[in-house]
């Protein structure tokens, strides 16, 4: 008996310090953790309209150069100088979620910038989506009429993108998250209160 | 010269070497392969996991050998899982707070430290029998241990697959490059070829072993 009590006591005390020194090092990184995800979407907001800004000072740029737009429970940021607008899009890639931001230009059409900000696609073969290189091939292009992400891509055609190779449905996965987020965003858009 | 071949004999000599080689974690005991299969398709991510783990192996090891008279034999593998899981959440917390590029880019890995047998094993076959300086450098030389081994095969993997190095471009754009090497396969055969140079190296056979 008093060896089974040493043994629950024991663990009441593992127990208790190990929970007792994970919330006070949660407790002391949650801010800096969260100020670090905020970064993480205001600054590539701020990089797609090409607006300088520091680590320092990223949060007052962004209040001063975007307009945040709240419709329903979408969030829309315009760029109040030349009327770009962005939103963060997010759905599930092949092995997990996959989350970035995309900008257009002020038609709300034509791509002007796309960023991943999280995935857990397969190293190498699908988490090329996250690569600068790679997303830089979707500026430009038009979502208007959904986007098409293919192996052949037409170069003569503004809706049609280069795939990733060997990473088929990381790509497929990837034009939906575009267009069902778009599609979103852009009928909320257009049927906003005193919209245009 | 005399002092050097004194060294040999050492504990602390003999620690490093079992870290390093004799027992390497990875070549030798084939241990936390899953990981060392995953993350080596870049030097980058094998560098930092390599950090990572280093960082839970020494931690975990101290930890226990402090409380070592103290655990029930009973509930001694709980208490391994809790320390290192502990850690691990710690390390996670760190990562995301001060590197986020680090943290997105190793994603659930970070995370499956906890079930790296590495960890695991040295904590039941070192750190619960021995005093704590010895626990930390047997700790340090498993972490280096792994680390190296994982930055070869990522340096092989790396080269073939994306013809580059930490990023740097080694290779001409005109050699073709292996998907095969960045996907786990490739991981399978560097690390298998990268085991049978080890052993033989090391004269290391299981045949020696049995006989």
């Amino acid at each position: 008996m008093s060896r089974n009590m040493k043994t629950i006591v024991f663990v009441l005390i593992l127990g208790t310090a190990f929970s007792l020194v994970l919330m006070s090092i949660q407790a002391l990184t949650a801010e800096r953790i969260e100020m670090n995800q905020r970064f993480a979407v205001q600054s590539a907001i701020l990089d797609a309209f090409e607006e300088t800004y520091t680590i320092a000072n990223f949060a007052d740029v962004f209040d001063e150069t975007m307009e945040t737009v709240e419709i329903d429970d979408l969030v829309i940021y315009v760029h109040e100088e030349t009327g770009g607008v962005a939103f963060e899009f997010s759905g599930f890639g092949v092995w997990g979620p996959i989350r970035g931001i995309i900008a257009f230009e002020s038609d709300f059409e034509t791509i002007l910038y796309v960023r991943v900000l999280e995935q857990e696609e397969t190293p190498g073969l699908g988490g090329v989506v996250a690569e600068e290189s790679y997303l830089d091939n979707y500026v430009g292009a038009s979502m208007a009429d959904g986007l098409v992400v293919t192996h052949n891509a037409d170069p003569n055609l503004d809706n049609e993108v280069d795939a990733i190779t060997g990473a088929t449905r990381t790509s497929e996965s990837f034009q939906s998250i575009l267009n069902n987020t778009y599609e979103e965003h852009k009928t909320a858009w257009d049927n906003r209160e005193g919209g245009d | 010269m005399k002092k050097l071949i004194r060294m040999r004999y050492t504990k602390w000599f003999n620690i490093s070497r079992d870290g390093l080689s004799r027992n390497n974690p990875i070549v030798i005991s084939v241990l936390g392969i899953c990981s060392a299969l995953a993350i080596t398709n870049r030097v980058d991510n094998a560098l930092a996991m390599g950090a990572a783990v280093t960082f839970v192996i020494i931690g975990s090891s101290l930890i226990i050998s402090m409380i070592r008279n103290f655990i029930p034999t009973r509930v001694r593998m709980i208490t391994y899982m809790v320390v290192i899981a502990g850690l691990v959440i710690i390390v996670q917390f760190m990562l995301q707070a001060f590197f986020p590029d680090l943290y997105s880019a190793l994603g659930a890995y970070v995370g499956l430290i906890i079930t790296n047998c590495i960890v695991m094993g040295r904590s039941e076959a070192f750190a619960a029998k021995n005093p704590v300086k010895f626990t930390f450098f047997d700790g340090l030389a498993n972490g280096i241990g792994y680390t190296y081994v994982l930055v070869l095969i990522a340096i092989v993997r790396e080269i073939l697959a994306f013809g580059t190095v930490l990023n740097y471009q080694i290779l001409p754009d005109t050699f073709p490059t292996w998907q095969v090497m960045a996907i786990a396969p490739g991981g399978f055969f560097v690390l298998g070829l990268l085991i049978w140079v080890m052993r033989d190296l090391t004269k290391n056979y299981d045949e020696e072993a049995t006989a």
